[in-house]
């Protein structure tokens, strides 16, 4: 997987091109608007990380050119303005996601990895297996080594977008947006002791734990490594 | 600054105004005092000039009716000639009915008068005919006087004429001096009129100066409404209350700003020092980890604070920024309580919603915002055990949304500051992970950027937190 981000700001820049090559893509790195224009239409990319504000030509105009060049690559802009027309614009001209600064990198994975996964092929199986847990997706039933666990419609809901991603840090906002369609900054508590909640149903009496908590991050749901 | 009213015409000014008017008032009410006195002047003038002419007349009839049938016309013009004595300047002619002369005096040629005339039997004032004839003018009568019918005499035709030119002459002086006299007296009521202005803008002028001389250091001084004319007593009480406005809002921003620096430089001066301590010597690796996870954690608090303090700050630049659809109410606070459930659940407190209300038009992410704020508000203050109550009211003109949880009072003097930022009601409270002082200013904007208002109201029993939304805005 072979991204571009386009930042201005030297040290965003560094810890964005860092922290995505950690975790596992081939990150290309434009200063400037020019080299991001002329990379975004020249190279194939996977996606395409773009800050709005840059000195020379902004974000809305190379969104346009690659919209207007009909390549379809999914766009991410960085935002300093969280304005409504900011976002609407930004949209507008095709981009597919926005991410106001400041942002938790958590964050900026969680939805990279959303966009990428958008373009493969829709995964929707009926049954999620991780470990000896195992999720019914039509019936909505969750099962940990034979035993039916109870679960209310959300803390079900919670759990198949962890298993569903599994391995993945989630941070606490996606998580909240995802679940509960709560799309701005509430009491992150409140995912806490949801997950907290989740957990006691699905690990308190089982081994392995699959629930971890990722400091500063988030969560994830995966089995250890079987060796 | 490109001026913002050009285009728009500037209304005449009021000493412009108020002088026009008074010089039109002032000329009207002089020309129409000189018409009288002319009109009257006139009059008199004809009445006097009908006198004379009568008693000329009567002098001219004299003879005309002594006289008999066939009497001799050398006798009688002798006679007529010496008929008028005592007058100057009158003239009379004398013809029979037939129009021959009888009798023509010197002066102005009256046979034409006396032939075109209608004859009257008496000289009335108001119907004495005017001519001119060789320069001069002449006022006149005709009359007609019947003979000595015992004597068996012939009617006379008798035209009787003065010399006016005298009265006209001063009617014709006393009009320039009239016409002067209004002009004199227009420009001293103008200028009179200009002056009053003038002086009754001065307390304008000062209010002004003393408007102009406000400074934003100074914004709690106000203008006495006590010291102005009463006309502009309600002017200097809006503006006192415009200059409250301003300074109660300068003094938000300035201590909103103090606020802003207070609220980052505890956190910042941790991190400071937190990494100088950490850096002093070589520690483990599971140390600095230790150390990255604590600073993380308060740099996300920051960031939520900064976010918190942007949203506000775009809410209230820009209120009408919002994206109305119709939002449910009742299916809005049910996905909120879904939301809080396991919150709730985990303190023991349960979430009812009681009452209902048809959909508004609000923008509903902020309004589920300004809800959950006050959710989670309520949440954290409820005691176990113990429930927090939503109820849904609306009537014509709005739709009311309570919050109440029972709880601890929330002392009178705290209620009114709950929304202003970064208030707390319990200063220790400040660094227990419960947000940065940001929600209820938050709750306020959102509602208040709706056309609405919040509200706060506790008891010993009960709290709890109104949003009031107009149903149309």
């Amino acid at each position: 997987m072979k991204l571009l981000v386009v930042e201005d700001e030297n040290k965003t820049a560094d810890y964005v091109r860092q922290g995505l090559m950690e975790a596992g893509f081939m990150v290309d790195l434009a200063r400037n608007g020019l080299d991001g224009h002329h990379l975004a239409m020249s190279e194939a990319y996977d996606l395409v990380i773009l800050d709005v504000m840059l000195p020379d030509v902004d974000g809305w105009r190379i969104v346009q050119s690659l919209r207007e060049a009909g390549q379809q690559v999914p766009v991410l802009f960085l935002t300093a303005r969280g304005g409504v027309d900011d976002r609407v614009k930004g949209l507008e001209l095709g981009a597919d996601d926005y991410l106001v600064k400041p942002f938790a990198f958590s964050e900026l994975l969680a939805r990279v990895r959303t966009l990428l996964r958008r373009g493969s092929a829709p995964n929707h199986p009926d049954r999620i297996q991780i470990a000896d847990l195992v999720l019914d997706l039509p019936r909505r039933r969750a099962t940990r080594a034979g035993h039916r666990i109870n679960l209310t419609s959300k803390e079900f809901a919670l759990l198949e977008l962890l298993a569903r991603r599994q391995g993945e840090v989630l941070p606490r906002s996606l998580i909240a947006s995802q679940v509960w369609d709560m799309n701005f900054d509430s009491d992150s508590n409140v995912i806490d002791v949801a997950i907290r909640r989740l957990r006691a149903k699905i690990d308190d009496a089982f081994e392995p734990k699959l629930i971890h908590t990722v400091r500063g991050m988030g969560y994830t749901l995966d089995a250890p490594d079987a060796e | 600054m490109p001026n913002r009213f050009t285009g728009t015409r500037r209304p005449a000014s009021l000493a412009l105004r108020v002088t026009a008017l008074v010089g039109m008032a002032t000329t009207l009410v002089f020309l129409a005092f000189s018409w009288i006195i002319v009109r009257s002047l006139e009059h008199h003038f004809a009445e006097q000039d009908a006198g004379e002419l009568r008693a000329v007349a009567d002098a001219v009839i004299k003879p005309l009716r002594e006289a008999g049938r066939g009497v001799d016309g050398a006798l009688l013009r002798r006679q007529l000639a010496g008929a008028v004595t005592g007058h100057h300047g009158v003239f009379y002619y004398v013809a029979d009915t037939a129009g021959n002369t009888v009798y023509a005096g010197q002066g102005p040629n009256l046979s034409p008068i006396a032939a075109g005339g209608q004859p009257t039997a008496r000289i009335d004032a108001r119907e004495l005919a005017t001519w001119q004839e060789g320069g001069k003018s002449y006022r006149g009568a005709v009359l007609r006087v019947d003979g000595n019918a015992g004597l068996s005499g012939d009617p006379y035709i008798v035209a009787v004429a003065m010399d006016i030119d005298l009265h006209l002459s001063f009617l014709e002086e006393f009009k320039r001096m009239l016409w002067w006299a209004t002009c004199i007296v227009l420009c001293i009521a103008l200028l009179v009129a200009w002056l009053a202005v003038q002086w009754g803008h001065r307390p304008i002028r000062k209010v002004n100066a003393r408007i102009r001389a406000i400074r934003s250091s100074q914004l709690d001084v106000r203008l006495n409404p006590r010291e102005v004319p009463i006309e502009l007593a309600e002017l200097v009480a809006s503006f006192n209350d415009m200059l409250g406005r301003i300074e109660d809002g300068f003094a938000q921003l300035s201590n909103f700003s103090a606020d802003i620096a207070h609220e980052l430089r505890t956190p910042v001066t941790n991190l400071t020092t937190q990494t100088q301590v950490a850096l002093g010597q070589s520690r483990s690796a599971g140390e600095y980890r230790e150390i990255l996870y604590s600073n993380l954690e308060e740099f996300e608090r920051m960031g939520r604070m900064i976010g918190d303090m942007l949203f506000l700050a775009q809410t209230e630049n820009d209120p009408h920024n919002l994206h109305r659809v119709e939002v449910e109410l009742g299916e809005t606070v049910k996905g909120l309580f879904d939301y809080f459930e396991a919150l709730a659940e985990d303190r023991n407190v349960s979430l009812h919603l009681q009452g209902r209300a048809g959909s508004i038009a609000a923008d509903r992410e902020m309004l589920r915002r300004a809800l959950s704020n006050l959710l989670s508000n309520a949440i954290r203050h409820t005691p176990h055990g113990a429930a927090v109550t939503v109820r849904l009211s609306q009537d014509e003109e709005r739709t009311v949304v309570s919050v109440e949880n029972p709880g601890k009072k929330i002392p009178d003097e705290d209620l009114p500051r709950l929304f202003d930022r970064f208030y707390r009601v319990d200063p220790s409270r400040q660094r227990k992970g419960e947000g940065a002082g940001l929600g209820l200013a938050i709750v306020k904007s959102i509602v208040e950027a709706h056309g609405g208002e919040v509200r706060a109201a506790s008891d010993d029993a009960l709290t709890r937190f109104d949003v009031v939304l107009p149903r149309t805005s």
